[in-house]
């Protein structure tokens, strides 16, 4: 018999590294959208079956920190039209596709088209501030194929800055179940926390964890330890997203490891921790070099922390940060074209051009500093595949990282290029580690899902999403990982022989989480006296997300545990 | 795309059951540039009788009194009355024929609406251009050299320095004030009006220069010159006086004075309008960088935003959507397959007046006179309220009657600092949406090129 809206995906390679499945010929059935148990009939018939013998099957690609959608995403497509022009910028219209361009910042379409290309079907982005949300969303609903889900900015509000001094902490967590609600969002983001607002008040940078915001008089200590145990005691499903202090500082090591150990006992996750593992001193730029030894240490002796790497690529991009300082600086140092957008009672919002040139030893180090975090996290579940897209460079570049890191010819190789510098200040050249399929697979989806608290995504399992990517191997990883033969996302085959067929809408992953009422209320009328908009016009309603699916966390679904 | 707050908002009787004194509650406002999305609306069915608070813009919008409409058609082709249908069909072919087609208009559509415009012109490979007006100019600007800016609560919460650079907002945009700018008091302004130094510059004394602190009169087709030197005088370089008068007409005293005031900000704003109509493209470009160009200076010594005044409708959603779904805000040309964007060469209004358009459709009411000076007539389709819909020098060949935006469609729109608001109908309309009639189209395209 033939088992309707089923698929067949035969003889493939599986790589299943959450189901303890590493590289074996196994099945795998899928129906409605989710993986199931092989039926008991053996001979029993498929709608579809694909051939996969001798590729290798995988989840679908996970993205735990990128920045796809919203007001910065979209102020960078509107600074950059010079990155649109010219044959390979631009994705002409086929029939059921959309028309786009690309550059470091692709249109909302393309973005989906091009992660589906790659194999990824889910992408977080990680940094929306709240009244940014609806257009944020209404992007969403124009980027098909993956599911999304957004990360709030937390660390400089002021309804949580209020709260993190005066309050109780049962005030804060409703402020942040408050603040997820109105957003639509997933989970709690810190950008420099108490920094930005500093800097919006023009006033001196704050430089260590126990510096006090002016005004707010709190430390990012305080906002940081706050939010996170906010975000664990309303069971969300991810952990506090930290991008901590003093981003692309030289010298900012120390308050990297700083800032881990102000939330101890806590899950934190940490946000591109390249930029943050910088050796030398912000007046001797000259003393440059990687202090990745003392961060990995702490990460790799403390099961609370994950990490994603945020690696550099060579190349033409556009940075984009919620920490206006930040961009500020890079303009200044770079003398290149500035956009910033201060967002009320919220955040900031800075985009820069920027090109990392091989030539360029700080860069060159960055790039190095970057392979150096994958190669030495012991347990890849504590580490995720990113390129803070498109900061660090594109998401596109994800299958040439994925090559340095299974082949360590492929990194001498390049290492010999760069400057001498990088070979005396990064130890990249004595690290021999190898990835292995199975690991890539944990670093680009088994990995984040699980960061995520996504228990449908990352694996194959029976009730999994049926998200699948299906690669032939190839003695090129990166030609492998940028053309996978087959992407399957619900259940419906995407990429079907190389080709991108369907591109249908992805859902919009929400985190489920108590919300009170009274507090609630209360903060409606603070937000009626503060912001320029009605408290009923920041809060969201549901049918202006597209696709929603809430996610509630499950218990044990740590970051720590072991697959 | 979802849509937002597709019905009717619930209306909260205050009357015993009797429809008079329904109130709706908050309502966002598109009749000026501030959009503000506070107005509390008191109606009686589908008539809206009181609007609070007073604002004799959102009066004009709101309590407009219509003709009677009942007996229009939903549209009409050559002038015989037609279907949803038979219009939408007689637009496709007319636009599946086209070579140069152009969408153009959109300036009050919804975000949805645009959207369905982008979507239908990348369909059949046409110009899609919304009247921005000033925005092109600051697009362009924006890619050159970026900007420094920030939501309008920032100026109500830290502005200490307001400036109003060729704006008068007292007489065009009558709540900035109270709401945004300049009286409200703020968590770094507690004394709201006097926390605030207000400063006009403009080319006459204007209802808002008698309401400032401090006036400079200037001659605005010179105000490039005068944003330059401002930028070198806060960099603190030396300028030649008789050079400053020459350039900028204006005593270097005064400039110096003005530099000063900016500096001193410990968070300024700057609300620039660029000058009019008679400017080009190229120099309100130039203008705007330049203007851009003195608050990204100002921010080596203190905090400086620059804020646009905001324009009544949507043009800024209308970029937004642009420049999401095709990487350009503006002018966008899908002829070829894939966005191509070069204002000033693919704009809708530069290529009608060459004769490039052979079928134009106007979204809304604005781009209707730009089909008057055409040369070569292009087939017009019009989707727009019946109030656009009177004598036109243009032959309409397809009209297509639609609800109004702000008063009868749900969608959302975006203020000129980025934040998107929920339109809700605050009234039913006997007419399609433009979005419908947009979706219709597009799938009659569809169907035609399918049978």
């Amino acid at each position: 018999m033939i088992v309707p809206r089923t698929l067949r995906i035969a003889g493939g390679r599986l790589v299943d590294p959450a189901n303890g499945i590493h590289d074996e010929v196994r099945d795998v059935w899928i129906e409605g959208g989710r993986v199931i148990d092989p039926p008991a009939d053996p001979d029993a018939k498929t709608a579809r079956t694909i051939d996969a013998r001798g590729s290798v099957v995988m989840p679908g690609g996970v993205d735990v920190h990128s920045h796809i959608a919203g007001s910065k995403v979209n102020a960078a497509r509107m600074l950059r039209p010079e990155e649109r022009r010219g044959p390979g910028a631009v994705w002409p219209r086929k029939r059921a596709f959309r028309s786009g361009t690309s550059g470091s910042v692709p249109s909302s379409f393309v973005t989906g088209y091009q992660y589906a290309g790659l194999g990824y079907t889910t992408a977080v982005d990680a940094a929306i501030p709240p009244l940014g949300a609806r257009q944020a969303h209404l992007e969403f609903a124009n980027t098909p194929v993956i599911d999304k889900a957004m990360l709030v900015l937390m660390g400089n509000h002021h309804a949580i800055l209020d709260r993190v001094r005066g309050g109780s902490e049962e005030q804060l967590r409703q402020a942040v179940a408050w603040l997820l609600d109105c957003a639509g969002g997933y989970g709690v983001k810190l950008v420099n926390p108490g920094g930005v607002e500093q800097w919006k008040q023009g006033k001196a940078r704050l430089a260590t964890w126990d510096d006090r915001v002016a005004h707010f008089d709190v430390t990012p200590r305080q906002i940081a330890l706050g939010l996170a145990r906010a975000a664990e005691q309303l069971g969300l499903p991810h952990p506090v997203h930290m991008h901590g202090m003093n981003l692309g500082l030289p010298g900012n090591w120390a308050t990297t490891l700083e800032g881990m150990k102000a939330v101890e006992g806590h899950r934190v996750h940490l946000a591109h921790v390249q930029f943050h593992s910088y050796g030398g001193s912000p007046d001797q730029t000259g003393d440059f070099d990687s202090q990745v030894g003392p961060l990995v240490d702490y990460v790799n002796t403390n099961a609370n922390v994950s990490v994603d790497v945020g690696q550099v690529v060579f190349g033409e991009t556009t940075s984009m940060t919620a920490d206006g300082g930040v961009a500020q600086y890079l303009a200044n140092v770079t003398g290149r074209k500035w956009l910033s957008l201060d967002v009320e009672q919220e955040d900031g919002c800075g985009v820069v051009p920027i090109t990392y040139e091989d030539r360029n030893s700080v860069h060159a180090l960055q790039w190095a500093i970057g392979l150096e975090w994958f190669l030495r996290v012991d347990d890849p579940w504590r580490v995720a595949l990113s390129t803070d897209h498109p900061n660090g460079g594109s998401f596109l570049s994800y299958p040439q990282i994925i090559a340095l890191l299974m082949d360590r010819g492929l990194r001498v190789e390049m290492l010999g290029r760069l400057p001498q510098r990088v070979r005396e200040r990064s130890p990249l050249g004595y690290l021999s580690r190898e990835y292995s399929l199975s690991e890539i697979a944990i670093i680009t989806r088994a990995g984040p899902a699980r960061m995520l608290g996504l228990h449908r995504k990352g694996h194959l399992g029976p009730g999994a999403d049926a998200d699948v990517a299906i690669y032939a191997p190839d003695d090129d990883r990166r030609r492998m990982f940028a053309l996978p033969r087959y992407v399957i996302k619900a259940g419906e085959v995407v990429v079907d022989d190389g080709e991108l067929r369907s591109a249908p809408d992805g859902r919009t992953l929400l985190a489920g989480c108590e919300v009170d009422p009274a507090g609630s209320a209360e903060l409606d009328r603070w937000l009626r006296q503060e912001a320029t908009v009605h408290p009923a016009h920041f809060r969201l309603d549901r049918d202006e997300i597209a696709r929603p699916e809430v996610v509630i966390s499950r218990p044990g679904c740590g970051v720590s545990s072991k697959g | 795309m979802p849509d937002p707050r597709p019905d009717l908002p619930a209306a909260t009787e205050t009357d015993g059951g009797n429809d008079v004194g329904a109130v709706i509650e908050p309502v966002v406002c598109v009749a000026c540039g501030c959009l503000c999305d506070d107005l509390v609306l008191t109606t009686n069915g589908d008539r809206i009788l009181a609007i609070e608070p007073r604002c004799e813009r959102a009066e004009a919008w709101f309590l407009e009194v219509r003709p009677d409409e009942s007996n229009l058609a939903l549209a009409l082709i050559d002038g015989r009355r037609a279907t949803l249908a038979e219009a939408a069909t007689r637009s496709a072919e007319l636009l599946a024929v086209a070579r140069a087609p152009q969408i153009l208009g959109l300036g009050g559509s919804t975000n949805q609406a645009v959207a369905a415009a982008v979507q239908l012109a990348d369909l059949i490979g046409a110009v899609v251009d919304p009247a921005s007006g000033p925005a092109v100019a600051r697009n362009v600007a924006l890619a050159r050299t970026g900007r420094v800016s920030a939501t309008l609560g920032e100026v109500k919460n830290r502005a200490d320095v307001v400036v109003f650079w060729g704006a008068d907002p007292v007489r065009t945009h009558p709540r900035h004030w109270e709401r945004y700018s300049v009286l409200p008091a703020g968590r770094f302004v507690p004394q709201g009006r006097t926390g605030r130094t207000v400063i006009v510059v403009d080319d006459r004394r204007t209802a808002t220069a008698e309401q400032a602190d401090h006036f400079v009169e200037i001659d605005r087709t010179r105000e490039f010159e005068a944003f330059w030197t401002l930028r070198a005088l806060v960099k603190g370089l030396d300028v030649d006086p008789d050079r400053v008068r020459r350039n900028t007409g204006l005593a270097l005293e005064h400039l110096r004075r003005l530099a000063g005031l900016l500096r001193a900000a410990r968070y300024g704003a700057l609300f620039h309008a660029p000058p009019g109509d008679s400017a080009t493209l190229p120099e309100t470009a130039a203008v705007t960088e330049a203007a851009n160009g003195l608050v990204r200076e100002l921010n080596r010594h203190t905090r400086f935003v620059i804020l646009g005044i905001g324009e009544p409708g949507n043009p800024s959603g209308a970029q937004a959507v642009l420049a999401w779904q095709t990487g350009f805000p503006a002018s966008v040309d899908l002829a070829a397959g894939f966005p191509e964007s070069l204002p000033g060469v693919t704009s809708a209004a530069d290529r009608l007046k060459r004769g490039e358009a052979d079928v134009a459709l106007v979204v809304g009411a604005a781009g209707r006179a730009l089909l008057d000076e055409a040369p070569g007539r292009p087939a017009a389709i019009v989707i727009g309220p019946p109030a656009t819909s009177g004598a036109t020098s243009q032959e309409v060949a397809v009209l297509c009657h639609a609800a109004i935006p702000g008063l009868e469609e749900a969608g959302t729109v975006m203020r000129a600092d980025g934040v998107a608001l929920p339109l809700r109908p605050v009234r039913r309309s006997r007419f399609p949406t433009e979005r419908e009639w947009l979706d219709a189209i597009h799938d009659a395209v569809l169907r035609g090129e399918t049978p």
